[in-house]
């Protein structure tokens, strides 16, 4: 147990390492914060002149800054890194396989489950780390009002999850091929399907309609954004990234065996 | 400390190592000879866990490479073919990394030191904060090398550990590896000749996935030099093939170069007779002025394409 949290700190921080000795983890940092800050802004505005137009007619004004503007600025933050994520583990084995590195890996005394670990944890901090930036406007709003903390902590968990489900997908993707564009692109694709699976649900009929909204990780996502935290949501998001890492624990060990 | 047995390796239906046994005693340094494509870095990578084998068994240090992987790893030092190297990482973090995966039980301060002591026994300390992938090709293969050294392992597998250098380099190399040799046990890849008979104590020839031979380097130009085995000089233009070839334990001989001051024969004996005394005394008595006899020893280069080419012939017969 000392020995798996020994390497797999190690292997972790050598791939943060890689994230921010290399321009993947600025530019997306800087990407993030730039859309993330205008989304902000737009949807800031929208309440304060929605506020402003409530407080005219004397009513009390029906907007309430958890809901109206940290909800939907969540939401959109949750499409973003759909498309961001697939960049932060597209290079993990991909790129271990193309310059041989995967060697150094596979014959030091450690075991696939503690270089997967590693990578994963490695790639979630660095996207705790965009997270984190985030932050930075939501805590402006403290300053300057008085939201809610819970549902913003409940938001931020789904997120962490949503995102660290990506991530582990990505890196069972990356692990089929030494080619870090394709891995790149593959788990995006592959994401998306798992993201708008539920618009098919309607349609599916009522035994896969129900099955095909449980896959969905947008569903999921909604009630953490409400400030609730559900075990159900829990449960489906630990469990997909417990199957992805296994699928990449079997990719590397199959890969192993054809050489 | 290494012992390999029946080991078997097949990509698909292709065989890349078929039915490859040897030993290497502790200390050993082995050379593991053999042209492009024998199974050199296959062999390897199962002795090394990389992969597992399809059949047969290798054992390293006292544990079976498959069943006890972790075992075995902690007591083998890697170089691969191109080094395993993070090109943005600094020599000193690369080397801090690895320290760290292979070598986790020690301690910061003891850590730092042993990197800073594998820099210092492969000479890159004067690199120790380049980015490993602006080195030049002599510098990755040392830092490959001190990768391998870093939990002072028992045994070091160096695959093709001379490729690509300058002659310097390879000297400088040589004289390393050597100077490893003692306290670790070492195989190492080439196809390069002269490096097995100048650093290895024995040798394992492969050949498209077999081991066609395992000796000593100084065994293997004896044994192998099987018929030519003599060289006679003698004066003036001559023609002594008959009678030399009339001396019992003289399978054949023939002239090989001929000039108006003498005369040189190759002679050919049957494999363990030793006819240099009989030829000798045959030339002297006969009257021929004999100038110069001496054994010819084939280069290890003449005894490798002898033994891959003879498998060839043999291969072609059969098929
Ligand atoms: N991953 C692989 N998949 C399929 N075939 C492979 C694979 N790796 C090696 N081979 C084949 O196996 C044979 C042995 O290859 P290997 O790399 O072990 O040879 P080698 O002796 O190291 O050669 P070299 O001197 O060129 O390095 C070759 O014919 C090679 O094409
Ligand atoms: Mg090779």
């Amino acid at each position: 147990m000392g020995n798996l949290v020994r390497n797999v700190t190690a292997i972790a921080g050598k791939e943060m390492r890689g994230y921010y000795g290399s321009p993947v983890a600025w530019v997306l940092m800087g990407f993030f914060a730039v859309v993330f800050g205008y989304f902000f802004n737009v949807y800031l505005n929208f309440f304060v002149d929605q506020a402003m137009r409530g407080g005219q007619f004397g009513a009390p004004p029906p907007m309430h800054v958890n809901t109206d503007m940290i909800r939907p600025l969540l939401a959109n933050a949750s499409v973003l890194v759909l498309f961001m994520l697939p960049m932060i583990t597209m290079r993990s084995y991909a790129e271990e396989k193309r310059s041989g590195t995967i060697e150094l890996l596979l014959t030091s005394p450690v075991t696939d489950l503690e270089i997967t670990l590693g990578k994963f944890l490695g790639a979630v901090s660095v996207y705790a780390g965009l997270l984190a930036v985030s932050l930075i406007p939501i805590l402006i709003l403290f300053s300057l009002g008085d939201p809610e903390w819970k549902p913003i902590l409940s938001g931020y968990l789904g997120l962490l999850l949503l995102g660290s489900c990506f991530l582990a997908l990505g890196l069972f993707v990356s692990s089929t091929t030494a080619n870090q564009v394709i891995a790149g692109g593959v788990t995006f694709v592959v994401a998306l399907m798992f993201w708008i699976i539920n618009w098919l649900a309607d349609s599916a009929g009522p035994t896969f309609g129900p099955i095909l909204n449980y896959l969905s990780v947008t569903q999921h996502f909604d009630d953490f954004g409400k400030g609730v935290i559900d075990t159900t949501h829990l449960v489906f998001y630990l469990s997909f990234i417990a199957f992805s890492l296994f699928l990449t624990l079997k990719s590397v060990d199959s890969e192993r065996w054809r050489g | 400390m290494i012992e390999v047995q029946n080991l078997t390796k097949r990509y698909g239906p292709f065989t890349a190592v078929d039915d490859v046994s040897f030993r290497v005693e502790r200390g050993e340094i082995l050379g593991f000879l053999g042209p492009n494509g024998a199974g050199k870095t296959t062999t390897m990578r199962v002795l090394t866990g990389y992969m597992p084998a399809t059949d047969g068994k290798a054992m390293v240090a006292g544990y079976d490479v498959f069943t006890h992987p972790i075992e075995a790893k902690q007591r083998t030092g890697y170089l691969p073919e191109t080094p395993p190297l993070y090109p943005e990482m600094t020599v000193r973090d690369y080397l801090t990394f690895v320290a760290r995966i292979k070598a986790g039980a020690l301690r910061r301060a003891e850590r730092d030191a042993r990197v800073q002591q594998v820099m210092r026994t492969t000479r890159i300390d004067d690199m120790a904060h380049r980015a490993c992938g602006k080195l030049s090709k002599g510098y990755k293969q040392r830092v490959g090398l001190a990768q391998a050294l870093i939990h002072e392992p028992e045994v070091l597998i160096l695959d093709e550990p001379t490729a690509g250098l300058d002659p310097k380099q390879i000297m400088e190399t040589r004289d390393l590896i050597r100077s490893l040799g003692g306290d670790h046990t070492i195989v190492l890849s080439t196809h390069i000749l002269p490096e097995v008979a100048q650093t290895c104590q024995r040798v394992v020839i492969i050949n498209k996935g077999k081991v066609v031979a395992v000796d000593t380097p100084e065994n293997l130009t004896h044994q192998l030099k099987g018929s030519a085995s003599l060289y006679v000089q003698v004066e003036g233009r001559t023609s002594a093939v008959e009678a030399i070839q009339d001396i019992p334990g003289v399978r054949r001989a023939f002239i090989s170069d001929q000039h108006d001051a003498y005369t040189g024969y190759e002679i050919e004996s049957e494999p363990n007779h030793d006819v240099r005394r009989d030829v000798a005394r045959v030339l002297v008595t006969g009257g021929w002025g004999l100038i110069e006899l001496r054994p010819m020893r084939m280069s290890l280069e003449e005894i490798f394409l002898q033994l891959t080419t003879n498998e060839q012939a043999e291969e072609a017969r059969h098929g």
